[in-house]
């Protein structure tokens, strides 16, 4: 090999800074020790997988949070891996955001999976794979990582999602969402593959060999923002995202999914998969496609209203806890658009605004969802409202998680989703969206009425005599503990939204 | 000629991918995706991408689909109805085809003179060296390998876990789930609960 090649190829390698995905790595080796595991133990000690997976990400959580606070200050964003990830504040927020998403999804997937006659180990190695390629997925700067890294998590979630191999429900969740999921990439696909061509014509101003750089293409588009194949790559791209998210003309596969799908999965679609697509399109919307603002933000306003009624107003009728869980996340998505249109039309803090929401998002979630997986029978996807009935008297504790959990979803004032609301109702004013504010309150008013009533049929006894047949598990105090720390952490973001230091 | 030919072979590479979805047969979808694979192999040929062009012959219109008809018959799925008449001519026209086919390779193998240009590594001195410098393309096999174990290393390694998540997901979906590791687990599967909604 020639000697200029090697001096080339070593610049090349130059920012492949293993360390700084450390995090990442130790995710998949703690994903690949867990088949060792499963492989060298004994079969009556397999139950210990569990356990191994949780510490094992509790001890990750621990590293990730050191790099945070000890690590080289990350004022801007730094390209690593020749611009294919980049780190930011924001990413490393997200690494934590998804370490603790799979840490409860472990964990209630433990209690889903000690009723259910199914293998344990392939789920925690398929929970810790997802939450190292949604960490990477936040931080790729590439379209390359970006779509490597996010059929990483869609591979590893249409297997989750039809992880109940006994339930009928499952299987047609799974496939479902396979389907809708390879419709979602390929519709991306081509919106990059767009962008990529376009931005690579050599006749073009500003055109760049590696078009599919963020900073690169930012650069391309703002000065075509008129060019109709950038225009039709971009909205393909929001389209894809669009899916993931569950913004409406693309929510289709959400009820039906999030009902078959075992309920920590579900937890795990709902929150972490929603935030890494929301995470993904503001970073697009502040980067490559800053330019064309003109074009995205009535497109997305539109898509905004029409999420946000939508949901809500199909939340109303549902008896179906799960699928009220799904088309409540619908409305959520859209309250969550909000923000990023705010972003796109030029208010800065609103990313802020609407990562503040996504952590609120997580905690009454899994809150709710943890009750749900506590509360459920051994047939998963049948869960009705009126399975709750007397739930609290039965289950004080519980009921009162339950509560806080959905009180914080509904956006009621001492609790967290109140304030993350709030916030995003302000950027959306100061960014002058004042119908589609109108919309958003609208949701929020009908929101309210669904969600207590789960509350109304958990807390107050009823006149007729159906006797619930359902029998809740009683958690044990390391439960209690998990529970209560999320319950305390609404409660404190709600008193004490600083806390984050997300917020203006 | 090259605009020609890309016509056809998209034209080729889409009606063979339409036929793929609504043919009844499972055996003729299957064939009919080769067809397709290899418009596309052809594509990439066109855009002198000799390398992909092997690989997506190789591949996918060999090993992948191999595996593929092979599970298909061995399944024994159901024929669908097919018009009697058609099967004769379609033999026909495919025997045509095949022997023109064989024509034409028989033309090229002992005609010689028209290879396809050898591929060479452009000169990389002019890149820019750095974090967001492009790496400048050629068709020669070495530059995919510089690209991949320089550039490209961290999606390559992230592949790597995509593969390794389907073939996990492959062992649990079609696991039989009472075969579970679990002793003290219930047995039985879904105990339908009476809804009183």
């Amino acid at each position: 090999m020639n000697e200029i090649l090697a001096e080339f190829l070593r610049g090349y390698t130059a920012t492949n800074q293993w360390l700084a995905i450390l995090p990442e790595i130790l995710l998949a080796l703690l994903a690949l020790s867990l088949l060792a595991v499963e492989m060298a133990s004994p079969k009556a000690a397999r139950a210990q997988v569990g356990r191994v997976a949780f510490y094992g990400q509790l001890f990750i959580l621990a590293v990730c949070l050191i790099g945070c606070f000890t690590g080289p200050a990350t004022t801007g964003a730094e390209p690593l891996f020749s611009g294919m990830i980049e780190q930011s504040g924001t990413t490393q927020f997200m690494r934590v955001f998804f370490l603790l998403c799979s840490l409860f999804v472990s964990y209630l997937g433990g209690i889903y999976l000690e009723r259910q006659p199914l293998a344990r180990t392939e789920f925690h190695h398929l929970v810790l794979l997802v939450a190292a390629g949604m960490m990477l997925l936040v931080q790729s700067a590439h379209f390359v990582m970006l779509f490597v890294a996010l059929e990483t998590v869609t591979v590893a979630f249409y297997v989750l999602v039809a992880y109940g191999r006994n339930s009928v429900g499952s299987l047609e969740a799974g496939l479902k969402y396979l389907i809708m999921g390879a419709l979602s990439s390929a519709i991306l696909l081509f919106g990059i593959v767009l962008l990529y061509g376009v931005a690579g014509n050599p006749a073009l101003a500003a055109s760049s060999s590696d078009s599919l750089q963020y900073s690169a293409l930012a650069e391309f588009i703002s000065l075509h923002d008129g060019n109709l194949l950038v225009r039709l790559g971009a909205l393909l791209v929001v389209a894809g995202i669009c899916f993931k998210i569950g913004a409406v003309p693309f929510q289709i596969w959400v009820p039906d999914v999030y009902q078959g799908a075992p309920t920590p999965v579900t937890s795990f679609l709902a929150v972490a998969s929603k935030a890494a697509g929301f995470v993904v399109l503001l970073q697009l919307v502040q980067g490559p496609f800053a330019g064309l603002g003109a074009l995205l933000v009535p497109v997305l306003s539109i898509v905004a209203a029409v999420t946000i009624l939508f949901g809500n107003c199909a939340a109303v009728v549902q008896g179906n806890l799960k699928r009220l869980m799904g088309l409540s996340g619908i409305a959520h998505a859209g309250y969550l658009l909000l923000g990023v249109i705010a972003v796109a039309s030029g208010v800065a803090w609103a990313e802020g605004a609407v990562l503040f929401y996504l952590f609120t998002y997580l905690l009454g979630s899994f809150a709710v969802f943890a009750v749900m997986t506590f509360a459920a029978g051994t047939d998963d996807t049948d869960q009705q409202i009126s399975h709750y009935q007397d739930f609290a008297k039965e289950q004080p504790f519980l009921g009162g998680v339950l509560a806080i959990g959905l009180g914080s979803l509904a956006g009621i004032p001492p609790l967290g989703g109140f304030i993350g609301k709030l916030f995003l109702f302000i950027a959306a004013f100061q960014a002058g969206l004042y119908g589609l504010l109108g919309v958003a309150i609208l949701g929020v008013v009908i929101s309210i009425y669904y969600y207590f009533g789960w509350i109304r049929e958990a807390f107050f006894s009823h006149y007729n005599e159906t006797v619930p047949t359902k029998t809740a598990i009683l958690p044990s105090m390391r439960d209690r503990l998990l529970l209560g720390f999320l319950a305390a952490a609404s409660l404190l973001l709600g008193l004490y939204p600083a806390a984050l230091s997300l917020l203006p | 000629m090259l605009d020609v030919l890309f016509y056809v072979f998209s034209a080729i590479t889409l009606v063979t991918a339409l036929l793929m979805v609504l043919s009844p047969n499972a055996v003729n979808g299957a064939l009919c995706m080769i067809l397709s694979f290899v418009g596309t192999a052809a594509l990439f040929v066109l855009l002198e991408a000799y390398f992909i062009a092997v690989l997506q012959v190789l591949v996918y219109a060999g090993a992948v689909m191999v595996l593929f008809l092979f599970i298909i018959m061995l399944l024994n799925v159901e024929k669908g109805e097919g018009g009697g008449y058609l099967k004769d001519r379609i033999s026909l026209a495919a025997s045509i085809v095949g022997f023109a086919l064989l024509a034409v390779l028989v033309a090229a193998a002992f005609g010689g003179g028209s290879h396809l240009p050898e591929p060479g590594l452009s000169a990389v001195v002019d890149n820019p060296v750095g974090a967001n410098g492009g790496f400048e393309f050629s068709t020669a096999m070495k530059s995919f390998g510089y690209s991949l174990f320089s550039k490209y290393m961290l999606p390559f390694q992230v592949a790597g876990f995509l593969l390794l998540a389907g073939m996990i997901g492959v062992i649990v979906v079609s696991k039989k789930p009472d075969l579970g590791t679990d002793d003290d687990a219930p047995t039985e599967g879904q105990a339908p609960e009476p809804s009183n909604s």
